[in-house]
C-alpha cells in the first residue's frame, strides 16, 4: 500500500517535471508583416506551420499590421522596448533602421550559411550596407509592363515582344498606345497605357540618365536626358492623349488588374506582383519589358528579413529569418505569381523549371525572366526616406497635377532635395 | 475602529479623491505626461531609439525658416475658413427646417445625422469615388450641365475644396443637433407675442431666434474652429497631404515628421503652435462673446 501511494507520487512528480521542462524549452518568437495581398498572409501562415513542425522547440506568433502603419509602429515598439523578434523592413526603410542600430548584423551567418553571391545583383545591392548586412532579402518585384490580348486583337495589332533585346523603343510604343486609345466624343472610353508616372525613375534609367549621383548625395534629374524623360512620360498624357491622369487608379477604387479586365486600359506598368491577381482573371494576359528609350532596363526591390537586437532568443531568430529566405518558401509565393526569385540559381533553366507554372506565367514568360535577374536597384532604397518622399511626392507631384514645367521643376528643388540626401 | 481611520472614511474629500482618481490617473499619464514630455523635446533632436541631444531653440527655429511649414499653417486655416462659416449656416437652416411639424421629420433628422456616426475612414473611401473624374457622381452630374468637372482629388486647386465639401458634409448632423436642442429650448410664448405685435419672419429669426440661439452658436463656432484646426484622418485618407502638399495640414505634417521621418524634436514644436493657434483664437471669442452672446 505504502508503496503503491509513493509510486504514484513519484509518476505525477515526473509528468509534471516533464511537462513543465518542455514547456521552458518552447521558445515565442514574435514576427511582424504586413499583408500584401490575402494570399501571401496565407502563405506565410502555411510556411510558418511548416517551419514549426520541422523545429518543434518554437513557436511563431504572427501579427500582420497594415503597410501604411507598419515602420512608425515597429520603431515605436522598439522605443518602448517590446518589438517582435523578427520582422519585415521595406526595402526603403532598411538603411534607416540599420543606421539606427537596431538590427542584429547578419553578415557572418548569410556568408557562411547562404551566400551573398548567389543572390541576384539587385539584391546583393540591396542588402549591403557599408559591406554589412541586417537583413536577408525577400524575393524581388520589378515594374514590368502588362497587357490585355483581347485588345490588342481587337484593333489588329501584334503584341509587344517579351524578350527584353526585341522591346520596342518609346516611339513605336507610343504608336501603338494611340492605336489602343478609343474615344468617343470628349470621352476616353480606352486609354493606350497607364503606370509609367508611379515609375517615373524607369524611363529616367531607360534614358541613360540618373536620378542621384552614384553615391547618393545629389540629385541629377535637372541633366536634360532626365528631364527628357519626364517629359516623356508628361507628353503621353498631354500630347498623345493615350494616358489618363495620375491617380485614376486610386480615385476609381479599382486596380490594376481590374482596370486591365474591364478594357478601360490596354497596357499598364505595374509591379510583377499584379501578376498573382491577373492569372486568376478570365482574360488573356500578356508581359512584356517597359519600352526603351535608349536601354531596356527595369529596377528591383523587395522587403527584408531582420532580427531585432534586443530579442532574447536570436539563434531562434535566425533559423526563422534562414527559412524564410529559403528558395523552398520562396517558391510557392513565386508559383502563384506574386514573387520573383532572388538567387541567381533560380534563373538557369534548371532552376526556372522548379517555379515556371504555366497556370499563372504566360507563355512567352520564360523570355523575360533575364529581365528581372538583370534588373537595377530601385533608387528609393539608397535614397533617404525622407528626401525620396519629398521628391515623390511634392516636388514631382507639381509636374504631374500642378502643370509646372519639367525643367522649372527639376531645376528649382535641386538645394531642397540635396539638403535632405546630406542630412 | 480607530478614530483616525474612521476620521478618513467620513471625509467627504477622501472619496471625492478615490472616484475621480481612475479619471485622473488616465489624464496624468495619456494627457498630462506626453504633453509636457514633447514640450521638453521641442527643444531637443531625437529620433525615437538615438540620445537625446539638447539644442535649443533650433527646431523652432527651423519652423519659421521651412517654407513647407507656412504652406501647410495657410492650408489649416484655409480649411478652418472652409468649413466653418459654411459649415455652421448650412447645419443652422436645416436644423430650422426640421424644427417644423413635417411628416417623418424624425426620419429626416436621423438621415442627417448618420454621417456623424459612419467613421471617417469609410465616409472618405465614399466620397473618393464620388470625386472620381472619369467615373464619379459628382462629374456626371456636372456633364448634364455641361460642365467638364476638374479632377477633383488631383488638381492642386480643387483638391482642397474637395476635402472641405466633404468635411462639412460629414460635420453637419452634429451641429445641426446642437441647434435644434437649441432651437426647442426656445419658449413658444416670444413667437406669439411677436406675431401679435405684427413681426414677420425674418424679424422673428433676427429678434428671437438667433440671440436666444447665441449660447448655442458659441458652442459651436469654438468646437468646429478647434475640430477643423485638428483636422487629420480625411485628409489623410483622402489625399495623404498631396497633390504637391495642397491638402497637407499641421496635423498632417507633424505626423509626418514624428512618425514617416521619425523626428520628433522638429514636431512637438509643430503641436505647441497649434496649441497656441486655438488657444488665441478661443480667447480671443471668450473676449468678444460678451458683446453677442445673451444668457
Amino acid at each position: 500500500m505504502h508503496k503503491k501511494v509513493l509510486m504514484l507520487i513519484f509518476l505525477i512528480l515526473l509528468i509534471f517535471l516533464s511537462t513543465s521542462s518542455t514547456m521552458a524549452e518552447q521558445i515565442t518568437l514574435k514576427f511582424m508583416g504586413w499583408e500584401a495581398s490575402p494570399l501571401e498572409t496565407n502563405s506565410i501562415k502555411t510556411g510558418l506551420n511548416e517551419f514549426m513542425t520541422a523545429n518543434p522547440d518554437i513557436k511563431v506568433e504572427y501579427t500582420p499590421v497594415p503597410f501604411d502603419e507598419f515602420h512608425s509602429k515597429l520603431l515605436t515598439m522598439m522605443a518602448g522596448n517590446s518589438a517582435p523578434d523578427v520582422f519585415f523592413l521595406a526595402s526603403a526603410f532598411y538603411r534607416d533602421f540599420a543606421a539606427r542600430n537596431v538590427l542584429v548584423d547578419l553578415t557572418d551567418k548569410v556568408d557562411s550559411q547562404i551566400g551573398i553571391d548567389n543572390f541576384i545583383p539587385s539584391s546583393q545591392t540591396k542588402m549591403l550596407v557599408n559591406n554589412k548586412i541586417y537583413g536577408v532579402s525577400s524575393c524581388t518585384v520589378s515594374p514590368v509592363l502588362f497587357y490585355n490580348k483581347n485588345l490588342f486583337d481587337k484593333a489588329n495589332l501584334s503584341y509587344p515582344p517579351a524578350d527584353p533585346a526585341k522591346m520596342w523603343n518609346w516611339d513605336k510604343f507610343v504608336d501603338v498606345a494611340k492605336k489602343l486609345t478609343i474615344k468617343s466624343g470628349k470621352r476616353t472610353q480606352q486609354f493606350g497605357v497607364f503606370g509609367f508616372q508611379n515609375f517615373w525613375w524607369t524611363t529616367v534609367l531607360s534614358n541613360g540618365a540618373s536620378v542621384f549621383t552614384d553615391d547618393y548625395s545629389k540629385i541629377t534629374l535637372q541633366e536634360p536626358a532626365a528631364q527628357e524623360a519626364l517629359q516623356k512620360i508628361v507628353d503621353l498624357r498631354k500630347k498623345d492623349g493615350v494616358a489618363p491622369a495620375g491617380n485614376f487608379l486610386e480615385n476609381s477604387g479599382m486596380n490594376t488588374a481590374q482596370m486591365l479586365q474591364t478594357g478601360k486600359v490596354a497596357m499598364v506598368v505595374d509591379g510583377s506582383w499584379a501578376l498573382q491577381e491577373l492569372a486568376k482573371m478570365d482574360f488573356p494576359i500578356g508581359v512584356a519589358p517597359l519600352p526603351k528609350l535608349k536601354d531596356t532596363i527595369t529596377t528591383g526591390q523587395a522587403h527584408l528579413h531582420a532580427i531585432w537586437k534586443g530579442s532574447k532568443h536570436k539563434e531562434a531568430a535566425w533559423k526563422l529569418v534562414k527559412f524564410l529566405s529559403s528558395s523552398k518558401y520562396q517558391t510557392n509565393l513565386v508559383k502563384v505569381g506574386l514573387w520573383m526569385p532572388n538567387r541567381k540559381a533560380m534563373y538557369t533553366p534548371e532552376g526556372i523549371k522548379k517555379w515556371y507554372n504555366p497556370k499563372v506565367h504566360p507563355a512567352n514568360f520564360k523570355a523575360l525572366t533575364d529581365y528581372f535577374l538583370n534588373a537595377k536597384l530601385e533608387p528609393s532604397v539608397i535614397a533617404p526616406q525622407e528626401a525620396w518622399d519629398v521628391l515623390t511626392t511634392e516636388e514631382l507631384e507639381k509636374i504631374w497635377y500642378a502643370n509646372q514645367p519639367v525643367k522649372e521643376v527639376t531645376e528649382s528643388m535641386q538645394d531642397r532635395i540635396n539638403n535632405l540626401l546630406n542630412q | 475602529m480607530t478614530k483616525k481611520l474612521e476620521k478618513i472614511i467620513y471625509n467627504n474629500y477622501f472619496w471625492v479623491a478615490i472616484f475621480l482618481l481612475p479619471n485622473f490617473l488616465g489624464f496624468l499619464i495619456f494627457i498630462l505626461l506626453p504633453v509636457l514630455a514633447s514640450f521638453g523635446l521641442s527643444f531637443t533632436k531625437w529620433d525615437l531609439l538615438g540620445e537625446i541631444n539638447f539644442v535649443g531653440l533650433a527646431n523652432y527655429q527651423n519652423l519659421i525658416s521651412d517654407s513647407t511649414f507656412w504652406k501647410v499653417l495657410w492650408n489649416t486655416i484655409y480649411y478652418t475658413l472652409g468649413t466653418v462659416p459654411l459649415g455652421i449656416i448650412i447645419s443652422l437652416m436645416l436644423a430650422i427646417i426640421l424644427n417644423k411639424k413635417i411628416k417623418g421629420v424624425k426620419i429626416f433628422r436621423a438621415v442627417y445625422f448618420l454621417p456623424v456616426i459612419s467613421s471617417t475612414v469609410a465616409v472618405a473611401m465614399v466620397w473618393q469615388w464620388i470625386y472620381n473624374p472619369q467615373f464619379g457622381l459628382l462629374n456626371y452630374i456636372l456633364s448634364l450641365f455641361n460642365i467638364t468637372g476638374p479632377s477633383w482629388l488631383t488638381s492642386t486647386t480643387w483638391a482642397m475644396p474637395a476635402v472641405i465639401i466633404t468635411s462639412i458634409w460629414k460635420g453637419l448632423g452634429f451641429n445641426m443637433l446642437l441647434f435644434l436642442a437649441g432651437l426647442q429650448g426656445i419658449p413658444n410664448t416670444y413667437y406669439e407675442a411677436a406675431e401679435i405685435d405684427g413681426a414677420g419672419s425674418w424679424a422673428k429669426f433676427s429678434k428671437i431666434t438667433l440671440p436666444l440661439l447665441s449660447p448655442t452658436m458659441f458652442f459651436v463656432i469654438i468646437m468646429s474652429i478647434i475640430n477643423s484646426f485638428q483636422v487629420f484622418d480625411q485628409i489623410y485618407i483622402m489625399t495623404g497631404g498631396g497633390p504637391a502638399r495642397s491638402t497637407s495640414v499641421l496635423v498632417h505634417y507633424l505626423y509626418q515628421n514624428a512618425f514617416e521621418y521619425f523626428r520628433m524634436g522638429q514636431a512637438s514644436p509643430i503641436a505647441y503652435v497649434l496649441f497656441f493657434l486655438v488657444f488665441i483664437v478661443t480667447l480671443v471669442q471668450l473676449r468678444n462673446s460678451k458683446k453677442w452672446v445673451v444668457y
